[in-house]
């Protein structure tokens, strides 16, 4: 007559999880503020513990009950107030609550009790003599054990009725008196919400699989819908040609459909919004568990870390969720293992022993933003440089004179392990590029590192709220209609074609303070495409131009015309085409028509590696053209105009340097001797001005060319330029790639 | 046999059901003792009440001694994570004590079985709690 167990364990996990939820909750709660949790709480925790053993004991689960039951010992002196929670006890309940979290995970994955490895003795054997140093201990002439099944049966009646909060004793402390000064109305206990507020009533189990056959489904329809938005004008297209007896009813079905079609579309848009938040799960399912698994990291390492979490409460698709799992925790594990520091080098630096690492989400719109950060040492660029240069991936000098972002940036790269030796947990399967490439591809999403040496590393990822919908941007080039993810596109113009620039063989445009270079999508995908003679340059004044941006990077794409920008069903690239790097996914569009969507980050590498075909072609003529290789230092904050200046420069056989802002540039410029420096004016940390005058108090610079290339256009701006002491000043509205050349020979004579 | 199954752990109480079900009885669920008050003026049938100990606001043996204030001509269990022996020393009135572990998968089902028209009370041989 045996039951079926197994459904009854996943039901465990589920509930277990919502229990360690709400105690890991409360035990940050008590030890931030321990007088202002009131009893009603503390018993809440209690009997979560209690559950959480009751019903492993129900179902044989006895590593998990042993532990929880020597949880609950505590739990029921520190309710008691026979225990005041400290950092010792509060570490120690964090170790019992991740010790259970950590079974009912592996009962998740594998929902055989008897595969439980067995409860950590010294751990249990703590918690409950952390307990009993409590216990006023059995009184004499009593069988201990039968004195400690009262006592605990005792306590847990206790807890279970509703008791009036003790007043502070005399041991209490200063955040306790404090709390009791600030007038809180304690309710009359006879008023106390009834039950365990949960009542089964109100919600309902649904399978999973159903759920995403109903959204499966829900796509179809819009899918199918898009088709549909055609026939309005379809319908006036036949009434302008129809006889005209028949003209105005025509019209007016016409006119009557296109209003049905629009209803329609809202409906079976929020259809879709509410079908979708159906499966939309908080952020905290992730970020407890992943919390756990960082702190128990560390403790293995023997390092501390104090884990904080902000934002939990978003709800992502549980899509997402699943897909987060493995990039998040594997960014977690490398600001432990990589990022923190052992104790003895923290407090070495100034640091204090324990570490922190912080794990935030911030809704923005359709968007969530996940930030990962530590105060460890950061991210050490000379190491990364060596590696880089070591595994082949840069040549010495273009190690030299990568920026700093470009470096970290190398992190990402596959193979690259930034660890001498593979340690266990950063080193194991997944490395920095397969976490970018699960943002970037499966995500849908973007991560951005930021370094900080000796203070820290923050990854930024940027990730929709849901896969099911995505916003696109639908254009037409060489004939083609494709798309974009709209969080690839930057934004949109129209400029006319006199004011694209000309730059080392490429056109640029000029967008605020940064060059971004143009490119023909049509040639891009195609270099032998032709334009038809309709379409050449001279017939259009204008050129319409989407910026794509990834990261830092952009690239101005030159289209034939917009189509529409919409949230669409993106369906994902079958198996057989996974090697088409370009393409991201597809979308139907209108009657049966599959438009492919381009993928930004791809994009960008080939047009970087069609433009340094061209650059180096230039730069190895001007070498054979016998000239000097002069080396000139280029500061700017924005990625874009660094690498169009470099391109110049370097067809001109010029060696270059890049630096990201003025404190970057000062570095550099004091490490290396250089032949001229071209520097931006605003930027992060330290402007061009100041650069430009600390440079000049430097012996080595005081007589080399300075050459500030701005879009401020104001007088004022030039004569404060040259005041401290620039030799030259160009304006990039009016930077044409010759009057740079031309005033650098100037300068370098 | 209809049999009320109370306990505020969802779980725990699922369970309780299954195995009852399994038996061949019908069951109905109460998630603390004043639903299981309700629930039983409202089913004159129920025959027996299988009831967790530590609940809140109202623990199971207060719950059988409002069952028998009412009057309500129903058997009751109790199940007890701890020293099921002494509770039963504590109120010899009730029909039953059981440990609550995986041992119920038989001990609830041999107990139930035994509540023919007669039967004293009953204590399981369930061990002390680990």
């Amino acid at each position: 007559m045996a039951i079926d167990r197994s459904k009854f364990i996943g039901r465990f996990v589920e509930e277990a999880r919502e229990h360690l939820a709400r105690l890991d909750r409360g035990l940050a709660d008590l030890t931030q503020n321990p007088g202002r949790v009131s009893q009603t709480e503390i018993d809440a925790l209690f009997r979560s513990a209690h559950t959480i053993k009751g019903s492993a004991r129900m179902l044989r689960l006895t590593p998990i009950c042993d532990t929880a039951h020597a949880l609950e010992d505590l739990l029921g002196a520190l309710r008691g107030r026979q225990l005041q929670l400290d950092e010792h006890l509060g570490a120690l309940v964090q170790q019992g609550l991740d010790a259970i979290a950590n079974a009912v995970e592996q009962l998740d994955r594998q929902p055989d009790p008897d595969a439980l490895p067995p409860p950590d003795g010294e751990l249990c054997a703590a918690l409950s003599a952390a307990a009993k140093g409590a216990d006023p201990g059995p009184p004499a002439g009593q069988p201990g054990s039968q004195s400690s099944e009262q006592a605990r049966e005792r306590a847990t009646e206790q807890a279970m009725t509703p008791q009036p909060d003790p007043a502070p004793t005399a041991t209490a402390t200063a955040t306790q008196a404090a709390a009791t000064t600030t007038t809180e109305p304690s309710r009359p206990t006879g008023t106390e919400p009834s039950a365990s507020g949960l009542s089964g009533s109100d919600s309902l189990r649904v399978r999973i699989d159903q759920l995403d056959g109903l959204l499966r489904l829900m796509g179809e329809i819009i899918a199918h819908h898009e088709r549909l938005r055609q026939h309005p004008d379809e319908a006036r297209r036949l009434a302008r040609l129809a006889e005209p007896g028949i003209t105005p009813a025509c019209e007016a079905f016409a006119r009557q459909l296109r209003d049905d079609v629009q209803t329609q579309d809202g409906l079976i848009r929020e259809l879709h919004d509410r079908a979708l938040a159906l499966r939309m799960l908080p952020l905290s399912m992730l970020f407890e568990p992943a919390a756990r698994n960082l702190r128990e990291l560390a403790r293995s390492l023997g390092k501390t870390v104090r884990c904080t979490i902000k934002g939990d409460s978003i709800a992502l698709d549980r899509q997402l969720i699943d897909q987060l799992a493995e990039p998040l925790l594997h960014l977690l594990r490398n600001a432990v293992d990589h990022g923190l520091e052992p104790p003895d080098e923290r407090l070495a630096a100034g640091k204090p022993a324990n570490g922190w690492v912080r794990l935030e989400a911030r809704r923005d719109g359709r968007w969530v933003d996940i930030t990962i950060s530590d105060d460890g040492r950061g991210i050490d660029l000379a190491r990364v440089r060596d590696k880089a240069i070591r595994k082949g991936l840069l040549s010495a000098e273009q190690a030299a004179t990568a920026s700093d972002s470009e470096i970290v940036d190398l992190i990402f790269t596959p193979g690259f392990s930034t660890t001498a030796l593979i340690t266990d947990i950063s080193g194991r399967g997944v490395g920095m590029d397969v976490v970018k490439s699960s943002v970037l591809d499966r995500l849908r999403g973007s991560i951005q590192v930021d370094n900080r040496p000796g203070q820290g590393t923050r990854f930024r990822l940027r990730l929709p709220l849901s896969l099911a919908m995505t916003r696109v941007l639908l254009i037409e080039a060489g004939g083609e209609r494709l798309g974009f993810l709209a969080q690839h596109v930057a934004e949109i113009l129209r400029v006319s074609r006199e004011n694209l620039l000309e730059v080392a063989e490429r056109r640029a445009v000029i967008l605020r303070n940064e060059f971004v270079p143009v490119m023909s999508l049509a040639e891009l995908l195609d270099p032998g495409f032709a334009t038809t003679p309709a379409a050449a340059p001279a017939a259009t004044p204008e050129v319409l131009l989407v910026i794509l941006r990834v990261g830092q990077e952009k690239l101005a794409l030159e289209v034939d015309a917009l189509q529409d920008e919409r949230d669409l069903v993106v369906k994902p690239v079958p198996e057989h085409l996974r090697h088409l790097h370009l393409i991201s996914g597809f979308v139907s569009s209108g009657a049966l028509a599959v438009v492919s969507l381009l993928q930004a980050p791809a994009l960008l590498d080939l047009a970087a590696r069609a433009r340094g075909q061209s650059v180096r072609a230039g730069a190895k003529a001007a070498a054979e053209a016998g000239e000097r290789a002069s080396r000139l230092l280029v500061v700017d904050d924005s990625l874009n105009t660094r690498e169009i200046e470099k391109d110049v420069l370097e067809a001109q056989g010029y060696r270059v340097t890049l630096a990201e802002d003025g404190i970057d540039g000062l570095h550099k410029a004091m490490r290396d001797p250089f032949d001229a420096v071209l520097t931006d004016v605003e930027m992060p940390r330290m402007d061009g001005f100041t650069l430009t005058e600390r440079l000049r108090a430097l012996d080595a610079y005081q007589a080399t060319p300075i050459i500030i290339v701005t879009s401020r256009e104001k007088e004022e701006d030039r004569q404060r330029g040259l005041r401290v002491g620039a030799d030259a000043y160009i304006v990039k509205g009016d930077f044409d790639q010759s009057n740079l050349i031309a005033t650098l020979r100037a300068l370098l004579g | 046999m209809h049999i009320l199954i109370v306990d505020d752990d969802p779980l725990a109480a699922e369970l309780s059901a299954a195995i009852l079900q399994a038996a061949g009885h019908r069951t109905l669920v109460a998630e603390q003792a004043l639903d299981a008050l309700e629930q039983l003026e409202a089913n004159p049938d129920l025959d027996l009440v299988v009831s967790d100990m530590h609940m809140p606001l109202m623990n199971g043996l207060e719950l059988f001694l409002e069952v028998r204030a009412h009057d309500y001509p129903c058997r009751f269990i109790l199940l007890t994570g701890d020293a099921p022996g002494d509770l039963q020393a504590r109120q010899p009135r009730i029909d039953g004590c059981l440990l609550k572990d995986h041992s119920l998968e038989d001990s609830l089902p041999r107990l139930v079985a035994d509540f023919a028209p007669k039967a004293g009370p009953k204590v399981a041989s369930g061990g002390q709690p680990a």
